[in-house]
């Protein structure tokens, strides 16, 4: 690159963060789709934007399918507006595997706040991104940090892996189950159960609710010690979304762990660099297959490799090491 | 899977209602044809106004927005939601239209700017053929309608 354009890249860039700063929406929402799409050229922004970054606390919310979070999420938007709090929303659906299209339907549920500036929703499909949505979706939080919102949501459908992985940008993280979300073995998720630090049972009003709020703090006391006054004790409440009860507690109890992040650096230090390493770590896996497998050059060599594999002259682990090796 | 596991550039359409019409079979319908398709469909459902779908289409980055009608309000409310997206600089995303429209509404519809019109019998080629040309973009294919 010669040096001129590298000025203009720089100018660009700066551009860029100013017009994301005074909240400029379709700058915003076309730099996401460009990170959507895996466009490489967002590189040099993403950059910038990290390094200025990491202001606004990010909530996660996540849950099974049916669940109730979007619903959850359009009752705690009321609140957080009703404070004056401005907020953004990222909201992750699952695509097909089959056609890699998607029905992407979290506004419906917040439709009462279709025509507040004070929210921004973006919804975003996962595109069959293997690893890699966790750090799509982290990029798109990164540019709607830079945008100056008081408070940004990022609400994912708690199934697999990377959708969980999301939930590791997030300074809180709220798990949303229901009284049918099976009993005391399988109510959560592996995994789920470790990252929540707010646990709702919704649909309070149908049979099982107590013990499934029960079974959840049984199954969180463990993180609990009674001798440690840094230890954060995840509260299990339960709501009502639709009818907009148990709202109140659930907001209070975000407030509480902010307030505890707050208080207990030491230990939110820990935890963030916790999170980062996973995220580094997945960065370079997806970095990985991208070199190894998704680059044309290498593409042959990935089909001959995977020749010799089915005709059993090679096995998975030598072949992958070949091809690893080969990517150098 | 047979696909690239490369990210690409999808199509995202915005689907939905305005007014107090509640038919939403249709819609619904074309929401999952369209996903199997390949699109990313982003779904308002009923009840929209033309700010509400204004908003979504700025934050979506919506390539498109496609509305559904089955009561005889249409005219009405397309003409206020075009006329609103020329005011919010969204002039040059293409609008189109499904469900009970009238042939002798077509001429009226199109100098409002609706690009896509699709009455009772169009078929999903017509439609994804639309998708293509109107975005520019293409859609995978070689994909059933079934998904399988």
């Amino acid at each position: 690159m010669s040096v001129d354009s590298q000025v203009d890249t720089q100018d660009a860039d700066l551009q860029l963060i100013d017009a994301l700063a005074r909240g400029e929406l379709r700058i915003a929402a076309r730099l996401i789709t460009r990170i959507e799409s895996g466009d490489s050229s967002v590189a040099s922004i993403l950059s910038k934007l990290h390094a200025r970054g990491g202001n606004t606390t990010v909530l996660g919310v996540t849950g099974p399918p049916g669940a109730g979070k979007s619903t959850l999420v359009d009752r705690l938007l009321q609140q957080f507006r009703h404070r004056g709090q401005r907020v953004a929303v990222l909201a992750v659906d699952p695509s097909s595997p089959f056609s890699g299209g998607a029905i992407l339907g979290d506004r419906i549920r917040m439709n009462q706040h279709s025509a507040d500036e004070g929210v921004f929703i973006r919804s975003m499909a996962a595109r069959g991104r293997l690893g890699g949505l966790a750090v799509a979706a982290g990029d798109a939080l990164q540019v709607l940090d830079a945008m100056g919102w008081d408070l940004i949501v990022v609400e994912t459908v708690g199934v697999g892996q990377s959708e969980i992985d999301i939930l590791r940008h997030a300074h809180t993280v709220v798990i949303v189950q229901t009284p049918a979300s099976g009993d005391a073995v399988q109510s959560v998720k592996a995994g789920l159960l470790e990252v929540g630090d707010i646990f709702v049972v919704n649909k309070a009003d149908t049979a099982g609710a107590d013990r499934m709020q029960s079974n959840l703090r049984e199954a969180t006391a463990f993180r609990a010690d009674p001798h440690d006054p840094a230890c954060w004790l995840p509260p299990v409440l339960k709501t009502q979304a639709t009818y907009g009860s148990g709202i109140d507690a659930v907001i209070e109890a975000i407030d509480a762990h902010t307030h505890h992040r707050l208080t207990h650096p030491a230990r939110w230090a820990q935890r963030l660099r916790a999170q980062m390493r996973v995220l580094l770590l997945e960065q370079l896996i997806d970095l990985q297959r991208r070199r190894t497998v998704e680059d044309p050059a290498h593409q042959q060599r990935f089909e001959r490799a995977l020749d010799e594999v089915l005709a059993r002259r090679c096995d998975p682990h030598t072949a992958a090491r070949k091809l690893l090796d080969a990517s150098e | 899977m047979s696909q690239s596991p490369m990210p690409q550039s999808k199509i995202r359409c915005l689907l939905g209602m305005l007014g107090t019409d509640v038919h939403s079979k249709g819609i619904r319908t074309l929401a999952q044809l369209l996903r199997d398709r390949g699109v990313e469909v982003i779904y308002l459902g009923e009840h929209n106004t033309a700010r509400g779908m204004i908003n979504a289409t700025i934050a979506e980055d919506a390539d498109l927005v496609g509305l559904s009608f089955s009561t005889a309000t249409y005219l009405h409310y397309t003409r206020d939601l075009m006329e609103q997206m020329r005011a919010a600089g969204l002039g040059d995303v293409p609008v189109m239209l499904g469900g009970l429209i009238h042939a002798d509404d077509e001429p009226a519809l199109r100098e409002m700017g609706v690009r896509g019109i699709f009455g009772p019998g169009s078929t999903m080629d017509q439609i994804v053929a639309f998708l293509q040309s109107a975005t520019g973009k293409t859609l995978p294919s070689g994909i059933s309608a079934s998904g399988a």
